[in-house]
């Protein structure tokens, strides 16, 4: 009796199952091939695009996006492209009364010929609607990267101030990722349903970018969303086709995750060290291992110091468990081999343990040359006061300091109101601008009722050389392989970040030998 | 003399074995050893297990004088070390100050107010909930810190006693900080067994946790006396965390997984031995130091030398003989009678499980929820991510619930079968095997149905769960839950970062959508339902279980392991069949939980605090309640809810009421185990029963529950007079003796 209680029980069960699983008929979009899509979506445009076209917009978008698209597009966003764009951008940001469009006939205001229109998600007549992400709410690190939320709201006030984009005015919606994949997922899925773009994306754990690429536009054409990140350190996230990172991970694409990859490094800082400084250099390097991502991302630069030179004593890996006293080992290290070269690839915080306890150990400090990345160039840096005297950093924009040789940076740091802002709030803005640009350029081919996904996507991925108005270190967004070239050195000097090199205020160091690419499995490569 | 021969064997056993192995390790690196070097890294080993040393001091002071294991030590070190930045740093207050406010005010302040508020309500209660308690004030306290001090800004404690400058060892130094903090970790322990051996307060305090009101009969003060332990614990938790945050920067998290390393050294004292405590956490830096030192374990075992505290404190937890384990005081007393949900009952509510996820997904119930049916992915992804977590909290239920054997592991029973999973799907075992030399093609293995494949994995992570019950066999209470924390916690470190565990992939999925029967569910509404069709299937299996002889047989070991042997019962083998159980549960969960996002994050995914976060909500539901798993379902809605609000725009106090009710809302109900202990949803359930019409005996219960509240408490009782027959009933009533044996209209009545 018992047992067929059971089997009542559980045939009952099955059967409603049965019924209420078996008739999933809804579908939110999250499926498809991630893979596929963004390699079909530039072939297969053309057709795409001339049935997604409104009957109004057939006509004059078929002259501009048609089959001829291709070609008009590169003539009008490649290199010749950049300068004009530099110089519209920056006689725009000149001059406050200026259009905030740049044509060829400014005279002519593109908002007032035409009907303003709600070309695709994320569009009205009257804003365009841009998501930024980033790590801010996690509950063991509130507020990480709130400056990439601060920097794209400031980028959206400086572009309404100045009259709007396409005509329209900007508006942004945040989504907290939380340090968390399936929040970061989330945000992808919220920017598909309900912004135009992604701009200043500051997300760790980028894991799955198939709902990012896979998001159908407002026509139902699964072509992804525009995303203009400014932190891509996974490799679904790197080689994403719909995203445009301001700073660029310089890595090879598709990469399948493990194994061999092409990557450039910039080695033009440590470069100037051994011309400048010391002839030969030997020293300790630290790995960031937390992250298969930081390992990855970090060995390919060591490798490369070596490529020109540079003995490494050892390489171990650091965590943020790391206690200060355990840097004693790599003090231990230096001295056994005699370095007189310490680089960390960590954060900030690293290089004051390290240097801390290179103090507390005795160790003669102002005999060895330390060298910090972006990273480093932070207020609490300072903070830690002498401990961290002389120590380089390298950046590849200009830095805070020089807003009388750059507009753009000027107009940021009034924008964003901060004396000291932290770097993501300038990658952000970057990505703000890089999205501006690419706007403004479909907005003087075909009017501001041009703008939909499709078409910033196309020109996007158009722009071979992008510098943030002459701010940052231009970058070719045509190709995944391109790094950065250009940076700049610092040094700590009396408790400041005193510009070494290049000597002149407003100059980055764009030499393109300082550039060496190197291909190897980059997690094998790290010893621990 | 401060140790027993048999602690000196301990000891020399110990100085041994790190010998050897360091002998080994640098044998095995072929590392150029210096004098000095290995002068410096040893004093770095001493210094920081003297730092750690502080932590288990507390530890097991709190420990000695209450019986009451804190979880939330290294959380108070954590909060206090913020309090101090704020009050130095911040503030420019004198160190010294700073110091005094933070540990000899606030720090005594806060142990007192703990005391008062919450510990002395958990004197009687189980251990599992004492447990609970002290996590969810762990939780409730890094919260805290993370709403005063965001961590947008970088923040740094100076040393206490300067660091530049110290006793010169050659070519290097040992600074005075060091110096001081090692003598002070020193002396605090020796104070501390003086204080608790020598002095009448040290002995009131371990009388007190012995038998509290035969030590008051004695003139011991037990409220005074548990306040100043809490006190006590509380300053050496602060110092703690004031003096190790130089090291480790000023980071919640980082702090905070300090205490576990506090716990293997604690557990080295087996909780309550000072100087061996100190000698573990010795040990244990020792050990670390020589090992970032000299040995290199490459990306894949990149964490390897921050496990050494898990594994130490698993070996020491499964060495340490048992009769020095039984810690923890389980109130027996007898309950009428544990009612047993029917099979229909369980089938119709699966049921309705089944029935309102369909009606909910599909957007059929507006009236009632906040507009559920305009749920976006966004939502429904965190739904099934929530369901997916609500599955790995089903796994506890018979073996929490039921069976009394607490797991802080969910996670890792349910990252393992994810990784069962991923490998034989994947199909590469038909060529390890060579089995596609016997014509066995991979392509259609992986074009067998899932189905079949989560159910192997099912089973394939029975034995995972049979081989954590062996040693768990021996173990009980506190031990039990610290050996699945270390478990859990070296799984974290070592098994799941290994690149070939989880490969890292370069786009696309790492877990494919799951098929089913010829059904892929590749949308999120879809997979929504399966989910809770899952959910449901394993509710109701488990209220079958729960009925039959097995389901009888842990909860009698649970009631008590002697008296279940006594009857027949054979405890080992019922707790490795429950283990197992539970690990098959908790890995087919896995699979699902590691489909809903793709992509499992390796590193941080399987951090403990969300396996805490796990065991507590499922703990503050009501963790013998099947169904109480669906509790987990909550976050998203009230996440869903905020940004719903959020959208629609003018409900700021709305938002920022549900934020306060996501960050801080799993905490309170934990807390509210205080009050409730068996959970909310089994309070709403006792609420609810009444009213169904064939529950007449929830309804008696109900009435007698009643009927003793009128009831004068036994103390006022037969002071003066006799006992009264009503009053021998209360008093009945009140031991718990069943209803049966006392005559309903009274002792007196019957006679009459």
């Amino acid at each position: 009796m018992k047992n067929l209680r059971w089997i009542i029980g559980l045939l009952a069960v099955l059967a409603l199952v049965a019924a209420a699983c078996g008739g999933n008929d809804d579908d939110d979009s999250g499926a498809g091939d991630p893979a596929a899509a963004p390699t079909e979506a530039p072939d297969d445009m053309d057709d795409e695009m001339d049935e997604s076209m409104d009957d109004d917009m057939d006509d004059e978008m078929d002259e501009s996006m048609d089959d001829d698209m291709d070609d008009e597009m590169d003539e009008s966003m490649d290199d010749d492209m950049d300068d004009e764009m530099d110089e519209s951008m920056d006689d725009d940001m000149d001059d406050s009364d200026a259009e905030p469009v740049a044509t060829e006939e400014p005279e002519v205001d593109p908002c007032e010929a035409v009907d303003l229109e709600a070309t695709d998600i994320g569009i009205t007549e009257d804003t365009i609607t841009v998501l930024v992400m980033a790590d801010v709410g996690s509950p063991l690190a509130p507020g990480l990267f709130q400056g990439s939320i601060d920097g794209v709201k400031a980028w959206a006030n400086h572009v309404n101030a100045e009259g709007g984009l396409a005509c329209r005015q900007v508006e942004v919606i945040e989504h907290d990722s939380a340090i968390n994949p399936t929040e970061t997922t989330n945000g992808f899925l919220v920017a598909c349903e309900e912004a135009f773009a992604l701009v200043g994306t500051t997300a760790l754990f980028a894991l799955d970018t198939t709902d990012l690429q896979t998001c159908s536009d407002a026509h139902g054409n699964d072509i992804g969303v525009p995303d203009f990140a400014y932190i891509t350190t996974e490799p679904p996230h790197q080689c994403s086709v719909v995203t445009f990172a301001s700073s660029r991970p310089n890595s090879e694409c598709p990469y399948a995750g493990t194994g061999d990859r092409a990557v450039q490094s910039q080695v033009g800082h440590v470069q100037y060290l051994l011309e400048n400084v010391s002839s030969e250099l030997n020293g300790v390097y630290l790995v960031p291992s937390d992250l298969p991502s930081t390992i990855a991302s970090t060995m390919p630069q060591l490798r490369s110091f070596q490529e020109i030179g540079v003995v490494v004593d050892g390489e171990p890996g650091v965590s943020g468990f790391t206690t200060q006293s355990e840097y004693g080992a790599y003090i231990q290290v230096m001295r056994d081999a005699n370095s007189n070269f310490a680089y960390t690839g960590s954060d900030d915080q690293s290089m004051i343990k390290w240097r801390s306890e290179a103090e507390a150990q005795g160790m003669d400090v102002d005999s060895i040359i330390w060298m910090c990345q972006l990273a480093c160039y932070t207020p609490s840096f300072l903070e830690a006061g002498d401990v961290v005297e002389n120590t380089y950093i390298w950046i590849w924009f200009l830095p805070f300091d020089e807003t009388d040789t750059n507009q753009e940076l000027a107009d940021f740091m009034e924008a964003i109101d901060d004396p000291f802002p932290p770097a993501w709030a300038a990658g952000s803005w970057a990505d703000g601008v890089l999205f501006e640009q690419v706007v403004n350029g479909i907005v003087a081919e075909g009017g501001p009722n041009a703008v939909t996904r499709q078409a910033v996507l196309d020109g996007a991925r158009n722009v071979t050389s992008f510098d943030v108005n002459g701010w940052w270190s231009p970058a070719d967004y045509s190709t995944t392989e391109n790094i950065m070239p250009c940076f700049m050195l610092m040094q700590v000097q009396n408790n400041e970040f005193v510009r070494v090199h290049p000597a002149e205020r407003g100059e980055l160091d764009c030499n393109p030998d300082n550039v060496v690419g190197l291909t190897s499995d980059w997690g094998a490569e790290f010893g621990g | 003399m401060i140790f027993g021969v048999r602690h000196s064997v301990a000891v020399a056993t110990a100085l041994g074995t790190l010998g050897a192995v360091i002998i080994a390790v640098l044998t095995w690196k072929g590392a150029q050893v210096t004098s000095e070097t290995f002068l410096v890294t040893t004093y770095i080993g001493l210094f920081l297990g003297a730092l750690w040393a502080m932590y288990a001091t507390g530890l097991v002071v709190v420990y000695t004088t209450t019986g009451v294991f804190n979880f939330a030590q290294g959380a108070i070190g954590v909060f206090a070390a913020f309090f101090y930045w704020e009050l130095h740093v911040n503030r420019g207050w004198h160190s010294i100050l700073a110091l005094f406010v933070v540990v000899g005010l606030f720090a005594p302040a806060l142990g007192v107010v703990l005391d008062i508020v919450i510990m002395r309500r958990l004197r009687t209660a189980s251990l599992v909930v004492q447990l609970m308690v002290t996590v969810a004030i762990m939780v409730l306290l890094l919260s805290v810190v993370g709403d005063i001090w965001e961590a947008d800004t970088a923040r740094r404690v100076p040393y206490l006693f300067g660091i530049n400058n110290g006793i010169d060892l050659g070519p290097s130094q040992l600074p005075w900080h060091r110096l001081i903090v090692f003598v002070v970790a020193i002396a605090i322990a020796v104070a501390m067994r003086y204080l608790l051996r020598r002095t009448r307060i040290g002995t009131a305090m371990r009388a007190v946790v012995d038998n509290r009101e035969l030590a008051a009969l004695n003139g011991a003060r037990p409220n005074v006396v548990s306040s100043t332990s809490w006190a006590l614990g509380s300053m050496l938790g602060a110092l703690g965390g004031i003096l190790i945050a130089p090291e480790l920067g000023l980071d919640p998290a980082t702090l905070n997984n300090v205490v576990i390393i506090a716990f293997a050294a604690a557990a080295f004292g087996a909780l309550k031995n000072l100087p061996m405590a100190v000698i573990g956490a010795m040990l244990i830096g020792l050990l670390r130091a020589h090992t970032v030192a000299w040995l290199d374990f490459g990306s894949d075992f990149r964490f390897a030398h921050l496990s050494i505290a898990p594994l130490l404190l698993l070996f020491v937890v499964i060495a340490l003989p048992q009769a020095r384990l039984e810690v923890g005081r389980l109130v027996h007393h007898l309950r009428r009678h544990e009612r047993f949900t029917k099979w229909w009952e369980g089938l119709i509510g699966c049921g309705v499980i089944i029935l309102l996820a369909v009606a909910f997904s599909g957007g059929w119930l507006n009236f009632l929820i906040w507009d559920p049916g305009a749920w976006g992915s966004r939502e429904l992804n965190s739904a099934n991510e929530a369901m997916a977590l609500a599955l790995i909290g089903l796994s506890l239920v018979p073996l929490i619930g039921w069976a009394g054997q607490i797991n802080f592991a969910p996670l890792a029973f349910a990252g393992f079968g994810a990784f069962v999973y991923l490998k034989v799907i994947g199909a590469g075992w038909v060529t390890f095997l060579g089995l596609d030399r016997l014509g066995l093609d991979p392509q259609d293995i992986r074009d067998i149905d899932n189905g079949y494949w989560i159910l192997l994995v099912g089973l394939l992570c029975a034995p995972l769960g049979a081989l954590v019950a062996l040693p768990a066999a021996r173990l009980r209470g506190l031990y039990l839950a610290l050996m699945t924390m270390a478990f859990a916690q070296a799984m974290s470190l070592i098994f799941f970062p290994n690149p070939w565990v989880m490969p890292i992939i370069g786009t696309g999925r790492q877990f494919p959508h799951i098929e089913l029967f010829g059904v892929t569910f590749d949308d999120r509404r879809g997979f929504f339902l399966l989910l809770m069709c899952v959910f449901a299937v394993v509710v109701y299996a488990l209220v079958l279980l729960r009925r039959s002889r097995y389901g009888r047989r842990w909860m009698a070991i649970n009631d008590s392991q002697a008296a279940a042997a006594t009857l027949g019962v054979p405890v080992v083998w019922t707790k490795v069949v429950v283990y197992a159980l539970s690990a098959v549960i908790a890995g087919i969960a896995g699979v699902f939980w590691a489909t809903v996002s793709g992509n499992v994050d390796s590193v941080q995914g399987f951090d403990l605090l969300i396996g805490f976060n796990i065991v507590l909500l499922v703990a503050a539901a009501g963790v013998s309640i099947p169904v109480a798993g669906i509790f987990l379902i909550f976050i998203p809605l009230f996440t869903g809810l905020g940004h719903r609000l959020e959208d629609s725009g003018n409900v700021d106090f709305l938002v920022t009421l549900l934020d306060i009710m996501t960050t801080y809302g799993p905490g309170m109900l934990v807390l509210g185990m205080v009050f409730n202990p068996r959970g909310a949803i089994f309070e709403m359930g006792r609420g609810f029963s009444p009213i169904l019409p064939w529950r007449s005996d929830a309804r008696a219960e109900i009435a007698a529950e009643n009927a003793q509240k009128r009831e004068p408490e036994i103390g006022e009782l037969g002071i003066e007079r006799p006992f009264t027959p009503e009053e021998v009933i209360a008093i009945d009533r009140r031991l718990g003796i069943l209803d049966e044996v006392v005559p309903k209209e009274g002792y007196g009545a019957a006679r009459s």
